[in-house]
């Protein structure tokens, strides 16, 4: 059956559309009536059906339509336990991660709903706790990794768990009481599944890019000094403790908590630090699934988007690989301007046009939940920095649109702090440092290099941009900015 | 609720229910049950029927504040993590059970009520240390620990759906299987097993008697006295309105539209004014007089406060404004 949203949502939207100077037009899709629009996941199958999971357990399908009010929405599966990954293979053929197993849902009579339901794979633990959510993202060979969330202290743990307990994996604020919780695993083409990498306090999303890098947030909290963005390799660990209990080069009788929090040099030493580091009030405190935004998409191409699940915005993260390893500014791409809060999933149309943006926030906070969609209300990219490139005594930086008048070193003010996570719920900016202009030169009429006083790797630089106006006479939309100095490229 | 209904055209073999809602006490039907998977209540089963999951202890309380434990120790709940639920209305609702791969238990009368997982629409909060979804309606039947429990644990392969109802695939010491359980209205507090291995098909029917009786999650409904409100606010969080229409229509119970004031027939042969006491035994005690066309035991009995009682026998009185005005 198909559902059609009333024209009452429709009116409520015309009234909510913004119309402000926000670059982009944000619509409510909207669900049909009296569901509750807990999107878990969404992903479009290869004819262009739009599929979401909903947390309860329903799956629906439409076509996308110009006309955001009117979709016609079928009902084409059901019974998933808080589904937070959906891969459409086709339009008769989903598959979701829920919470105790990724399970392949067909239509195999092509009656418009599924009736055959498999286990594509299982294997990880759950221990009753209502946290533990899973989400994936594809391998590029028929395969998946699969970000595996933990419980939370704020929630209990069942006495018959499914999947091995690790008493060690227990303790702490975010738990893994149970197999491969915390972790990220690989499933193979079969759903064969293998840990990847360990350490995640709560990976809300994973993805992939075309280059086959793999990439997931985290939310702010213990052992999350800030909002990381992560860049994953084989067998590393990403800084969250307890999820160590199931790496089979952890010491069986050792508890991973309280063996770092006793000695945070070795847990430095040992972690692998995020590629970007996010100030979780400025900017993101909750992330959700980050994502590559596509060629065809006019505004800022091959950057990375990662929405924030506890706020009305979502972060763009400019990246570069130096010394061999990934780090980066991030900004906002959009802040309020229509957004709802509890944005976690994001997907792009197949003609890369329009960006879809799964929200929920259910059980959580307030809740601000459902499908948005933003376009650009002009292909030209908005006056801002579109690239933020670190060099050996400071940064070039490149803007979209030429600059009105030459900058002066007056119009970028820099500091710098560091973060140490450790136990606590996020950690404060530490040594906070100033950094003057020293020396100022344009490389061209866009693009300026920055020689910073002091300047060194191991710090978060905060820029805070002046008023600068473009040739074309726009002001700059994004005046805070971000880089994560892991690393100093070396002089040339 | 009101959804504009589009019928796909073509013939449906597997036609879905309406989509989950904000009502916490989802239920499916006859022919369309409806399949939940969620965190389920473990009604008393013996641990060995549990011989495949694997065993938690308490663990010592932790202050994220201080990042230290704290004296005393965090208490395990009872839960099924991986079960799936199944409801074919009031006749019938069980748990089969992805890890041990059987049926864990069977009830009637209602289903799961969802509130203390789900939350209100407004806030969706969940109940914090206490958010297993409660069962609604009579537990008739409870599976037995096995005479002998293979080590080797059994592999759950999924579900097929079949005019509506689902078959459950699995393998256990690597001979698979296939069970359908159906509802069975040729006796009370029963229900037919399909279990297919090869060739061989085996029906039968299990019944019981009644184990427990469950009402669902105690609400603590905040409302100042007793009144056709109230009680409507009384009607709305126990779930009354799955099974009892306020308009007429037939549901899985009799409607309470005109019928204060006047005649019951009873499924015995008698009839009863349906006045206050009779409604007040209905609530508390509904396998006293079982009403004519409806099978007993579909009602569990509700333990509520006596001025929620109060409350709800006010609103059904004033669905029969005929009998009230006189």
């Amino acid at each position: 059956m198909t559902f059609q949203s009333s024209s009452f949502t429709a009116l409520w939207l015309l009234l909510t559309v913004f119309a402000t100077a926000s670059p982009y037009l944000v619509e409510d899709i909207a669900l049909p009536e009296g569901t509750p629009p807990e999107v878990g996941a969404i992903d479009f199958a290869p004819d262009g059906t739009l599929f979401l999971v909903l947390r309860r357990g329903d799956v629906f399908r439409a076509i996308p339509q110009a006309d955001a009010s009117n979709w016609q929405w079928e009902y084409f599966a059901t019974g998933f336990h808080n589904g937070c990954g959906i891969d459409a293979l086709s339009r008769d053929c989903v598959r979701v991660t829920q919470m105790a197993e990724f399970t392949e849902a067909t239509d195999t009579d092509q009656d418009g709903t599924a009736d055959q339901y498999r286990v594509f794979s299982n294997g990880w633990g759950l221990s009753g706790n209502y946290h533990e959510t899973n989400a994936l993202t594809g391998d590029g060979q028929g395969g998946y990794y699969l970000a595996i969330g933990t419980a939370s202290h704020n929630g209990p743990t069942a006495e018959f768990t499914l999947g091995e307990y690790s008493k060690f994996g227990r303790r702490g604020r975010n738990y893994s009481a149970v197999k491969w919780k915390g972790t990220t695993l690989h499933c193979d083409a079969e759903g064969k599944l293998t840990p990847f990498c360990y350490g995640f306090r709560m990976h809300n999303g994973i993805h992939r890019d075309s280059a086959g890098h793999l990439w997931c947030g985290d939310n702010q909290g213990d052992w999350r000094a800030t909002t990381p963005l992560y860049h994953l390799k084989k067998g590393g660990f990403y800084g969250h403790p307890n999820s160590l209990v199931w790496d089979p080069r952890w010491p069986a009788d050792q508890d991973p908590l309280a063996t770092f929090r006793a000695d945070l040099e070795g847990y430095n030493a040992y972690r692998t630090l995020p590629a970007v580091q996010i100030p979780h009030l400025e900017m993101n405190r909750s992330a959700g699934e980050p994502y590559v935004i596509p060629p065809q998409f006019p505004h800022f191409a091959g950057q990375m988007l990662l929405p924030d699940n506890n706020g009305t915005r979502i972060t763009r993260i400019m990246l570069e690989e130096v010394a061999g390893e990934w780090q980066g500014a991030c900004t906002h791409f959009l802040n309020e301007g229509g957004l709802r809060s509890g944005n976690h999933r994001l997907r792009f149309s197949p003609d890369g046009q329009a960006l879809y943006i799964g929200q929920t926030v259910r059980g959580w906070g307030q809740p601000a939940e459902g499908l948005q969609r933003l376009t650009v209300k002009s292909d030209q990219e908005p006056f801002d920095v579109d690239q933020f490139s670190i060099t050996p005594d400071g940064f070039q930086i490149r803007f979209t649109q030429e600059l009105a008048e030459p900058a002066q070193a007056s119009d970028f003010d820099f500091h710098s702090f560091t973060y140490q996570s450790k136990w606590t719920y996020g950690s404060p900016q530490e040594n906070k440092a100033m950094h003057p202009i020293e020396n100022i030169e344009a490389i061209d009429s866009r693009t300026l290099r920055l020689r910073l006083a002091d300047f060194t790797a191991g710090k978060v630089y905060q820029l805070n941009l002046a008023k600068l106006h473009s040739k074309e006479e726009a002001l700059i939309q994004n005046q805070l900015f971000y880089y994560t100095a892991n690393r100093l490229p070396e002089q040339k | 609720m009101m959804f504009r209904l589009f019928w796909v055209i073509g013939l449906a073999t597997t036609l879905l229910g309406q989509p989950l809602s904000y009502d916490p006490n989802p239920m499916g039907s006859i022919k369309q049950p409806l399949i939940l998977r969620t965190y389920l209540p473990d009604p008393g089963l013996e641990p060995a029927v549990l011989a495949h999951h694997h065993r938690a202890s308490k663990s010592p309380k932790y202050s994220p504040r201080e990042g230290n434990d704290l004296p005393g120790e965090y208490e395990m709940i009872q839960t099924i993590p991986a079960g799936i639920a199944v409801n074919h209305g009031p006749a019938l609702s069980y748990v089969f059970d992805t890890t041990e791969c059987r049926l864990l238990y069977a009830w009637q009368g209602g289903f799961l009520d969802m509130f203390p997982y789900w939350g209100e629409q407004d806030g969706g909060r969940r109940r914090s240390f206490d958010y297993v979804p409660r069962l609604v309606g009579n537990l008739f039947h409870l599976a037995e620990p096995l005479e002998r429990t293979s080590p080797q644990p059994p592999r759950f392969l999924g579900y097929d759906i079949r005019e509506g109802v689902p078959t459950f695939h699995y393998q256990k010491n690597k001979i698979s299987y296939q069970l359908r359980i159906e509802p069975d209205d040729s006796r009370p507090l029963s229900f037919q097993q399909i279990l297919t291995t090869g060739d061989q098909v085996e029906v039968s029917i299990v019944t019981g008697e009644i184990l427990s009786q469950h009402s669902g999650f105690e609400r603590e409904l905040k409302f100042k006295e007793a009144n056709v409100d109230a009680g409507e606010q009384v009607f709305l969080a126990y779930g009354c309105i799955a099974c009892h229409s306020t308009d007429g229509s037939r549901g899985h119970g009799p409607t309470l539209a005109e019928l204060y004031g006047n005649t019951r027939q009873l499924a015995n042969g008698e009839s009863v004014l349906v006045d206050e006491s009779y409604l007040r035994e209905s609530i508390l005690t509904p396998n006293a007089k079982t009403a004519a066309g409806f099978p007993p035991n579909y009602m569990p009995p509700y333990q509520m406060k006596e001025k929620e009682l109060q409350a709800l026998l006010l609103f059904i009185q004033s669905l029969s404004p005929a009998a009230t005005s006189e």
